[in-house]
């Protein structure tokens, strides 16, 4: 088993039912192949860069997992016929994942979240404006 | 005999070695928008100091968000 993470964009127009259809698809063929899911986030629609087949927003979905490498083929060969999906990118994370392993990345995530969720409250603020670019870049 | 001029030569050390909590990623493209100009090209690692180790996860997690169309390929970086 390895250690993926795939993150794809939906049309935004879908409705919550296809949604969710498309998601519970996805999520049925790495539970089907033996994977298991370790962390499934709904980022909502947020607007593209550029257009992509005429749409200029997105849904987001961001799906961890733990799989067999024909997992991964299988998935991106149902995103490949499915025009509803704009957009796919499968990242490896790890070569090998046991029970273990994948107790502890959920831990990870889940601490990962709670310490975002304490750092919006803060409001923290960039430390790169483009003031010192500008200063920087006339040296050299 | 003309002094050379003096070149400004503040240590710029690498951001992401000196901050071990920063992580590069891919999914953050706030974070990103720091490392790529206004018209969304990468910034060369001379301007900001930043190591090669380091320059070289940058600029993979910010091809991998253009991909997703978190970060444009060419274009306004604001929007």
């Amino acid at each position: 088993m390895r250690h993926y993470e795939t993150t794809y964009i939906l049309r935004p127009n879908l409705g919550e039912e296809q949604l969710t259809e498309i998601i519970d698809r996805t999520n049925a063929i790495v539970t089907n192949d033996g994977g298991s899911i370790i962390c499934l986030d709904r980022w909502g629609v947020k607007r593209l860069a550029y257009e992509i087949n005429k749409e200029s927003q997105g849904y987001y979905v961001y799906l961890n997992y733990a799989a067999p490498g024909s997992t991964v083929n299988e998935i991106e060969r149902i995103f490949k016929i499915d025009d509803k999906v704009l957009r796919f990118l499968t990242i490896k994370l790890g070569d090998a994942m046991n029970a273990e392993a994948i107790e502890a990345e959920k831990q990870r995530i889940a601490e990962k979240a709670a310490a975002s969720v304490a750092l919006s409250e803060d409001a923290e603020v960039d430390e790169f404006d483009s003031e010192t670019l500008e200063d920087e870049s006339t040296e050299d | 005999m003309s002094q050379p001029k003096k070149v400004f030569s503040r240590r710029r050390v690498c951001r992401f070695c000196t901050e071990k909590d920063v992580t590069i990623d891919y999914k953050d493209s706030k974070a990103l928008r720091n490392f790529v100009t206004e018209r969304g090209k990468i910034i060369p690692r001379r301007i900001y100091g930043t190591c090669a180790k380091h320059q070289r996860q940058l600029t993979e997690a910010v091809k991998r968000a253009r991909q997703l169309a978190l970060l444009p390929y060419m274009g306004a970086t604001q929007f």
